[in-house]
């Protein structure tokens, strides 16, 4: 459904900004890579203006979208508006088709940015870190955390359709992932 | 839905409930538990308690710990009341270098930490040894006494504005934990403020979401653009803060300094903090969960002293709650991941 052309698919594989900005020079410009360079600009700047470098916003927003779906309903006005903040800022509102095809590889990207983190020695680890994840055990609570930051967050606020294009990018990434994460996903959608 | 709604609720909720039926069961055997001189009591006692909470309750949600605030809290009354005492310092000044120094203590911890890499555990253990030690070699091991009837006249003669705020706010120092606007003791009232700003931080701040997201998946929060090593020094410099006001309000309680005192205060907050819900892996965690968890610590001391249940099984039924508080939280997350 969202199939790519061919010389972006390294751009959307690619999870290192510096690497996707030579390869995005690399494209033919106009069209389809003025959207992206655009996409690209948006997502890696300071919306702070804090001076910082190497930001990723859109992996921050999806980090919040994470901890919005831990918090409970008191409150809930903040909550909603914030999120809807971040549909915004997520440009889930475009109804262009192309560029929503491109922001579906995009929201991979993010994903697959996220899951790189998951692998590291203090990820998942218990007792203020002195008992480590197994591998499984990583996994698993990195299903739960794409879960609750694409699904999760929608299901709880009733945006299940203004998301579902993230929805539906972090799901296919994370089955992609690893093969129990099918069978976690489905769990966690179930509420089990 | 509803269910689900309701069930989640529930589940956030449920350590309120605790406190109910702990404050019930009370009350069913001692009716003067819930007498208002004891609610008062117990609002003096859990105020040092409460206050600590909250900067051990940022630094656990980053995955850390901070065995070393009781020493804080020790050397912050020993060093506030050698101020007074023997230096005759202003008592505004000695409060506010006290609090200085336990804030500075924090960023030490924040250094080990963050720069040099020590697990937590090992680098807040060694300031636990360090700064113990300091208050003993600077009281000489003795206790400073008589710091309520003496302070006055060392801290405030001479001044009168800071003589006539003191004593509408304090009573010349001594009435922090022993008087209070109408029936509400001035350390509470401090205690409530700082939950509300605990609460801020953690709820309507940047920084609040910079805590939650470091304790979740670190490695993700650096790639995001949270600048994770500074964090780590506010997180343990905050828990300084909090460490030395608890030490205010506990050398304005005692009317001593005394560096053999307080063995074992951190592990009570941390029980407070990890029966309110905050997970000891991490990333999860409310302050409302925090207020309930020290509200339950308290009821349970106050109940156990007017129960008169001996000293020494109190400390082991504390002991089995920190356990039985840490071993949900452990029991949880392994029945999610299985």
């Amino acid at each position: 459904m969202y199939e790519i052309n061919g010389e972006y698919s390294g751009y959307y594989s690619e999870i290192d900004p510096k690497k996707r900005l030579v390869i995005l020079d690399s494209l033919p410009e106009a069209g389809a890579a003025d959207f992206a360079r655009e996409v690209y600009n948006d997502r890696y700047s300071d919306h702070e203006s804090k001076g910082r470098e190497n930001i990723d916003w859109w992996l921050w927003r999806c980090i919040c979208l994470q901890i919005l779906y831990g918090r409970g309903n008191f409150l809930r006005r903040f909550r909603d508006k914030e999120i809807a903040g971040i549909i915004g800022e997520l440009r889930l509102n475009d109804t262009d088709e192309s560029h929503r095809q491109h922001l579906y590889h995009e929201y991979r990207n993010v994903c697959r940015r996220y899951l790189s983190t998951c692998k590291g020695g203090s990820y998942a680890s218990r007792f203020m870190g002195f008992k480590q994840a197994s591998d499984e055990e990583k996994v698993l609570k990195a299903c739960e955390d794409v879960w609750q930051m694409s699904a999760g967050v929608a299901r709880k606020t009733g945006n299940t359709e203004a998301m579902k294009l993230w929805v539906e990018a972090f799901r296919d990434e994370l089955f992609a992932y690893d093969d129990i994460c099918r069978e976690e996903y489905t769990r966690l959608q179930e509420g089990k | 839905m509803n269910e689900n709604r309701f069930a989640a609720a529930f589940k956030q909720n449920a350590i309120w409930l605790v406190f109910i039926i702990e404050i019930a069961i009370f009350a069913y055997f001692n009716p003067k538990f819930l007498s208002l001189p004891n609610i008062i009591n117990i609002s003096r006692q859990v105020s040092y308690y409460g206050i600590a909470s909250i900067g051990m309750t940022f630094v656990i949600l980053i995955a850390g710990i901070d065995l070393s605030i009781a020493s804080i809290v020790v050397l912050v009354n020993v060093v506030c009341a050698y101020l007074m005492m023997n230096m005759g310092w202003n008592m505004w000044f000695a409060i506010i270098v006290s609090i200085v120094m336990a804030t500075l203590i924090g960023v030490l911890n924040g250094f080990m930490v963050s720069t040099i890499g020590i697990p937590a555990i090992i680098a807040t253990f060694a300031s636990q040894t360090i700064f113990r030690g300091l208050a003993y070699i600077l009281s000489g091991g003795l206790p400073i006494p008589d710091v309520l009837r003496y302070a006055p006249e060392a801290g405030l003669n001479g001044n009168p504005t800071l003589a006539f705020f003191a004593r509408w706010t304090l009573n010349h120092w001594s009435i922090f934990p022993r008087t209070g606007v109408g029936l509400i003791p001035v350390c509470a009232i401090i205690m409530v403020i700082c939950f509300a700003v605990g609460s801020f931080i953690l709820n309507k701040s940047y920084f609040g979401r910079y805590f939650y997201a470091i304790g979740g998946n670190e490695e993700a929060s650096e790639l995001s653009g949270i600048r994770v090593s500074k964090m780590k020094y506010l997180i343990y410099a905050l828990s300084g803060f909090f460490a030395g006001l608890a030490g205010i309000i506990v050398l304005s309680r005692t009317g001593s300094a005394q560096a053999s005192s307080l063995v074992g205060f951190e592990f009570e907050v941390i029980t407070c903090v990890v029966l309110g819900g905050v997970s000891v892996a991490g990333g999860i965690g409310h302050m409302s969960g925090v207020i309930a968890g020290v509200l339950i610590i308290g009821s349970l001391k106050s109940g156990m002293v007017m129960m008169n249940v001996s000293e020494y099984t109190q400390m082991v039924v504390q002991g089995l709650v920190l356990a039985i508080a840490v071993g949900f939280d452990c029991f949880s997350k392994k029945r999610q991941a299985s």
